[in-house]
């Protein structure tokens, strides 16, 4: 690829700051005004968005299509140097496509969603800051301005799911999320330095991808196995992969839109493009792919299991974007990037499809969500139920929805290469589609029984929803793979794969349309699987296990460090040296007797040890 | 012949320098120095310093030593006998770095050789001799000694005036 | 024959009593006189080098230090005489007031 300038730069800043600008512009001037601060947070999205698009026809226009980088020297003194600038190129591009677009989809939703709610300029604002951080990752051509990014899409997370922090849940949820993060971001942080300190072959160490690009050859492959290891741990917390997953499925306290943008489309999506964008990184430790694949498709497994016994609308699709993040990592796992942005792309279009599609839902049964208090709301909510139902078949691999090429394209890259993780990512697609049967069949189907009434949502949150189905649709014939790796050819699609799939996804819906087809008071499964049930409302005593050690492990050490530091470092050591001088001070006070003679005496010996030190 | 006289006097000198510091009375410190003074003189003539042996004789022991002799009698210190409860509390210390002072001199003395060979020049210091260098070469500090006992003169009056209109024990000025 | 060391060795020996009586002394007065002996003891030495050396000057610097030696005893009396007047008592150790 050659660097041609094709690209305005200019286009890239202005998509890069409109949210934050939008942001500033709220806080300080409309925090009162709920129309105004919607528009503003819209306008700029918006204008991301446009300017994406016009990047995207520059970048597309040349053969071959053109990249870009710009930065701007941060920090440089003789050691370090870290920049601040973008890089753009046809993954980056793909990737902001997303974010702006179904980001400006879902702006547009939360006008209306958010209308009733007296704090909605915080929230604008604070998406807005979101929509800045993202964008901030996607364009990032260094491994420093991607942490601080990746720090900063962190923090509008626990903002937006602590948004209404009130609610006790709602405020421990988004603290959850953040210390989970936190941690995941330690290793992540860990690894940026190692990958730095071994960069240096010559030109001295750097931060920025491109150059690392040319390094990663001549490294060492075990130390590159570690560094890739310690850079997974951050995806591992962003996208929500076992063991650190614990937190996504809490984060559904947030406003639905919320849910839809960051915990669907975007931020848990970022893991896998930093996976993608940096591949050269992974691409060159088999032990770490395979980890990675391993980690993928457990959890893609696990979640798709955990969904089975949820009834919360919001957290079965929660646990549905874990077990399709899995899939994504196992995708990255086998060494398809392009696989796996593809699948993120239109999981991105479906999933955030099916969570407006549930915000619309919870608002019309005002603010109910659980499933089996809602019932045969198809006939009563047409286009909601209709475009929740081409979201869910996407979601299943049904052909000829963008799911099905997605999805298959991982499965086919697993099939060829291990058999083991193909069976697992087969079974939770198995599950996949039995769930979202589950979900569908006890809210839409059958006839509506609600006391009170339940009418369609208005057009400003229809529109996005149509939008969204349109593009779930179209998503698989559009090119998608090209766009996002021009200079490889798309993987054919294995028609074995494909036929065993929808096979799965067919018998998926077909069983849950026979134990959820005829309506039932509550869950019949829970009486059929008896004590595993429990297991499973237990989320598999995730939760437990770490409440427990932070409990009793971590509290207790850091206790102990409180009391060392206070007993030991403050008391001994700071004390002590203090008492040592007062204490020399009071015995050093003894020589001011006040008696001339006594001085005349310390005098004259101090004249007598002078003179016979000289003398030797 | 001279150096019997010599030891002579030196062995009065240091027993009447032990007394000084040694007696209890202090009428006997300041007759022992009295006597001190007196040997030193005769030492001095001993090295043919006439001049200033006389002059230690007239003035310090004749002049200084009286008024030594007069303060001890106006205050009726001949009366106090120190017991040895009185001694000081860091005669022990003192005593040691006294004999500290006196080893180190004694290094120094081994070192400078010279001193045990050394042969004495035939100066005389007569009067006539120490005057007219005193008031060619040496008249400036002659002059400023005069100005510096009128000073000493003017302290001990002014101290004397304060002492006699606030002091408690006036009766004895 | 005397030689120069012998003045010397004298001189030191002399200045050592004064020292140990001027450090160790309770009695003001005690110290005073001590303070003579060791100005004794430097004239002592003074004299022997004029001497040894065939240079009057040590002579003449006798002579001075006496001098003042005069001066200063006379004052040094007069304080004694003050403290006396305030205090009733010639210890040492009672003027403390500059104590810690």
């Amino acid at each position: 690829m050659v660097l041609i300038n094709m690209i305005n730069p200019l286009l890239v800043w202005v998509a890069f700051f409109a949210p934050l600008v939008a942001c500033v512009l709220i806080t300080l001037f409309f925090l009162r005004s709920k129309t105004s601060s919607s528009l503003i947070a819209i306008a700029g999205i918006l204008t991301s968005f446009v300017c994406s698009c016009l990047i995207f026809t520059q970048i597309f226009q040349a053969n071959p299509p053109a990249q870009l980088q710009q930065s701007l020297t941060w920090i440089s003194f003789d050691a370090l140097t870290i920049n601040f600038g973008f890089l753009i190129n046809p993954l980056a591009i793909m990737m902001l496509l997303i974010v702006t677009g179904v980001g400006s989809a879902i702006f547009i939703y939360s006008r209306g969603y958010m209308d009733e709610d007296p704090s909605s300029p915080r929230f604008f604002a604070e998406l807005s800051l979101f929509a800045f951080s993202m964008i901030g990752i996607v364009l990032s051509n260094n491994f420093i301005q991607l942490f601080i990014f990746w720090e900063l899409v962190g923090l509008s997370s626990y903002l937006l799911i602590g948004f209404w922090y009130a609610k006790p849940s709602a405020a421990d949820a988004g603290v959850k999320a953040f210390m989970v993060n936190r941690l995941s971001d330690f290793g992540f942080l860990c690894g940026i330095i190692l990958l730095w300190s071994i960069s240096d072959i010559g030109h001295g160490r750097s931060f920025l991808f491109t150059d690392l690009t040319a390094v990663v050859p001549h490294l060492n492959p075990h130390i590159l196995t570690i560094t890739a290891l310690l850079l997974f741990c951050g995806v591992v917390g962003k996208s929500a992969q076992v063991p650190l997953h614990v937190w996504l499925i809490d984060a559904m306290e947030g406003p639905t839109p919320v849910s839809a943008l960051i915990h669907a489309a975007t931020m848990v999506a970022a893991g896998i493009y930093l996976l993608s964008r940096t591949f050269f990184i992974f691409g060159s430790s088999p032990t770490a792919l395979l980890v990675i694949a391993y980690t993928g498709a457990i959890t893609s497994l696990m979640a798709a299991i955990l969904a089975i016994a949820e009834n919360d609308i919001k957290r079965i699709l929660a646990y549905s974007t874990l077990s399709q993040l899995g899939l994504m990592v196992l995708g990255l796992g086998l060494a398809g990037p392009m696989q796996g942005m593809y699948h993120l792309t239109t999981h991105a279009f479906f999933k955030a499809l099916l969570f407006l599609g549930a915000g619309s839902v919870i608002i019309a049964t005002h603010h109910e969500q659980n499933i089996w208090n809602m019932q045969g709301l198809l006939k009563k909510m047409p286009i909601t139920g209709i475009t929740f139902l081409i979201g869910t078949l996407a979601l299943c691999g049904i052909f000829p929805l963008s799911g099905f090429w997605s999805k298959d394209a991982i499965l086919g890259l697993a099939f060829t290469h291990n058999t083991v993780l193909y069976l697992i990512a087969a079974t939770a697609s198995g599950f996949t589609a039995f769930y979202m049967g589950r979900l569908y069949f006890v809210v839409f189907w059958g006839e509506p029984a609600h006391s009170h009434e339940v009418h369609e949502s208005p057009v400003v949150m229809t529109l996005p929803l149509i939008f969204l189905a349109i593009l779930s649709t179209i998503g698989g014939f559009i090119g998608i793979p090209h766009y996002l790796f021009p200079q490889k050819t798309p993987e054919e699609l294995n028609v074995r794969v494909a036929i065993i799939s929808s096979i799965v996804a067919v018998l998926g819906l077909g069983f849950s349309y026979m134990i959820y087809g005829k309506r039932t008071a509550s869950d019949p499964l829970a009486a059929k699987l008896g004590n595993f049930y429990t297991v499973l409302k237990n989320k598999f005593y995730f939760d437990i296990v770490y409440g427990w050690y932070v409990d009793h492990i971590q509290q207790n050490m850091a206790l102990f460090l409180s009391r060392f530091e206070k007993e030991f470092i403050v008391r001994l050591c700071v004390g002590g040296l203090t008492n040592l001088a007062r204490q020399g001070g009071k015995t050093f006070r003894y020589l001011q007797n006040g008696l001339v003679q006594f001085y005349a005496l310390i005098f004259i010996l101090g004249t007598v040890l002078l003179f016979l030190l000289m003398y030797h | 012949m001279s150096l019997y006289f010599f030891y002579l006097f030196a062995g009065i000198l240091i027993f009447a320098s032990l007394a000084v510091v040694l007696a209890r009375n202090p009428l006997y410190n300041v007759l022992a120095l009295v006597v001190a003074i007196f040997s030193l003189s005769c030492l001095f003539v001993l090295l043919e310093a006439f001049f200033v042996g006389m002059v230690l004789l007239l003035v310090y022991a004749g002049a200084v030593l009286v008024f030594f002799l007069f303060v001890v009698m106006c205050l009726n210190l001949n009366t106090i006998t120190l017991t040895s409860a009185q001694q000081s509390r860091f005669r022990l210390l003192g005593c040691t770095v006294g004999l500290m002072f006196l080893a180190s001199f004694g290094l120094a003395f081994k070192s400078f050789i010279r001193a045990q060979t050394m042969d004495a020049s035939n100066i005389r210091g007569t009067i006539e001799i120490i005057g007219k260098i005193l008031f060619t070469d040496y008249l400036l500090p002659f002059e400023l000694t005069s100005l510096l006992l009128l000073i000493a003169i003017f302290g001990i009056v002014s101290l004397a005036q304060g002492a006699l209109s606030t002091g408690k024990n006036t009766e004895n000025l | 024959m005397i030689h120069l060391g012998n003045y010397l060795a004298l001189s030191g020996i002399i200045f050592s009593i004064g020292l140990v009586g001027v450090m160790t002394s309770r009695n003001v007065l005690k110290v005073l006189l001590s303070l003579e002996l060791l100005l004794a003891a430097s004239n002592l030495s003074f004299v022997a080098f004029s001497k040894f050396n065939g240079d009057y000057a040590g002579q003449l610097i006798v002579f001075f230090v006496i001098l003042v030696a005069a001066a200063e005893v006379a004052i040094g009396l007069a304080i004694i005489v003050v403290m006396y007047r305030r205090l009733s008592t010639i210890q040492a150790d009672e003027l403390k007031e500059m104590k810690w």
